[in-house]
């Protein structure tokens, strides 16, 4: 019996552990043969330096671009999740397909149609950097009313019926009973949202918008380097995002001890 | 310019070979996502020695990079960096799936770790063999719990295959975008073409999310 179990043990261990590790390790093994390392030696990334303040001003355009658009999206998906809870058939079916439409289609569509379809229909031209603004914050607008929405009811019933009882108006009920409650349960996901958006905004260089990746684009046709540049540049999206999800867990981790608390 | 409805609805005959490529790239990346999704799940369960420490790296590095950036990478810089010269559509389907991979990494680990520990010692007490354990008791239930998420990774992956345009794989905004340059007709084909991408992504994450439903009243 013993002896059994033994086996057992060490056919786990190489069915586990040792079959995936060689197999890992193969893989690796295969891309790393295949490195021209004589290449690699001669990649010059201090000729990067002369482009550092061009690199730091298409930083600053997708931090201020997912910034500024995430919270306007959040203000927008906050409307619009109250306005679900209205129970107003034609607004409620108005706003499930707004947030369906913005869900379900690539978020490089939308700016493409915002920047050369939705002219047509206006008449009103955009720049490359404002379509990038107005395609991010729609789209965020909608994910957030998703996530809106759900805050909203997750707040027990009792809470409604306590307003209700005490005759408070709507106005007071929403804004100071039910939403900064819904408000403190979206922190997380909407945290992850922006890190999403700061990441998902490099498509915004398929049309120029001016953040990093457009930057970074330059960068590479100009100085003939592009593996230094996109290398940089994924750096510094992994360098940002590593640290803005640290921030997320960190706030994930103060939202769920006060909720403890009460 | 007016709305021309015979531009929108010729739109589509045009849009069936883009939209082939399109499957082609999302079933390809899935494939290969679920690939090393499956070599980054027995790394991070074990958590510990070289593998687990690799998957971590792997799952963190290709969590945080963009899907563009990689592309970009892979298809102007891995010729000079790798002795491999892929085409566009192959560096498409890597990129995709090397991202896609991560994220398949952590469903695949979540849905193991969701089965209940009391099945696995269940099994064990009525003596069940390793095989019968794993096809017969722990994949069914994993699965199951895996399905949503796996679901709207697919959306994710069909929203991101058009990123791999930018590289000149003719898919279905790539399609659109040259239709559109060529006519000047913005709103007709773009809209079309939207409404094709709505059309694949929408059933399958309506599908994920009436999954989940059932999956938190069966629990």
């Amino acid at each position: 019996m013993r002896r059994r179990a033994v086996r057992r043990r060490g056919e786990d261990l190489f069915w586990y552990t040792f079959l995936p590790t060689a197999i890992a390790v193969g893989l690796l093994w295969l891309v790393a043969s295949q490195i021209k390392w004589s290449f690699v030696e001669t990649l010059d990334f201090a000729a990067l330096w002369k482009f550092r303040l061009a690199l730091w001003q298409g930083t600053l355009n997708t931090l201020i671009l997912t910034g500024v658009s995430v919270a306007l999206g959040t203000v927008g998906g906050t409307l619009l999740a109250v306005g679900l809870q209205l129970r107003f058939r034609p607004l409620s079916w108005l706003i499930v397909s707004y947030v369906e439409i913005f869900r379900n289609t690539p978020l490089l569509l939308q700016l493409f149609w915002i920047h050369f379809a939705l002219p047509q229909l206006t008449g009103i031209s955009t720049t490359p950097f404002q379509s990038g603004f107005i395609a991010v914050t729609l789209q965020s607008t909608a994910y957030l009313a998703d996530i809106a929405r759900a805050g909203i009811q997750a707040i027990p019933k009792g809470q409604w019926e306590a307003a209700d009882a005490l005759g408070l108006s709507a106005r007071v009920k929403w804004l100071e009973i039910v939403l900064p409650q819904a408000l403190k349960i979206m922190i997380p996901p909407l945290a992850n949202i922006a890190v999403g958006y700061f990441k998902a905004s490099a498509v915004l260089a398929l049309l120029s918008v001016g953040e990093l990746m457009t930057v970074t684009t330059r960068i590479a046709q100009y100085s003939f380097k592009p593996i230094e540049a996109f290398t940089l540049a994924g750096a510094i999206y992994l360098v940002l995002g590593a640290i803005f999800s640290s921030l997320t867990y960190k706030l994930e981790r103060v939202f769920s001890t006060s909720e403890k608390r009460q | 310019m007016t709305w021309d409805w015979a531009v929108f609805f010729g739109t589509f005959p045009l849009l069936g070979s883009a939209l082939v490529t399109t499957l082609e790239l999302v079933i390809a990346s899935l494939v290969l996502a679920s690939l090393i999704g499956v070599i980054l799940c027995f790394g991070r369960l074990i958590g510990k020695g070289a593998l687990g420490w690799l998957a971590t790296a792997y799952v963190s590095m290709f969590r945080g990079l963009p899907e563009t950036v990689l592309i970009f990478w892979i298809y102007y810089c891995g010729p000079f960096v790798f002795d491999a010269r892929l085409s566009s559509f192959a560096s498409g389907v890597l990129s995709l799936s090397l991202v896609a991979g991560a994220y398949m990494g952590e469903i695949f680990r979540a849905g193991v770790l969701a089965v209940p520990r009391g099945q696995y010692e269940a099994a064990d007490a009525l003596g069940l063999s390793k095989v019968h354990l794993v096809r017969d008791v722990a994949a069914p239930q994993a699965f199951r719990i895996m399905l949503p998420a796996i679901f709207s990774q697919v959306t994710i992956l069909t929203k991101n295959s058009s990123i791999v345009s930018a590289i000149g794989v003719a898919e279905l905004f790539y399609r659109g975008s040259t239709l559109a340059g060529d006519t000047f007709r913005y709103f007709e084909i773009f809209s079309a073409v939207g409404l094709v991408y709505f059309a694949l992504i929408f059933p399958l994450s309506l599908l994920s999310q009436r999954l989940e439903r059932t999956l938190a009243v069966t629990r």
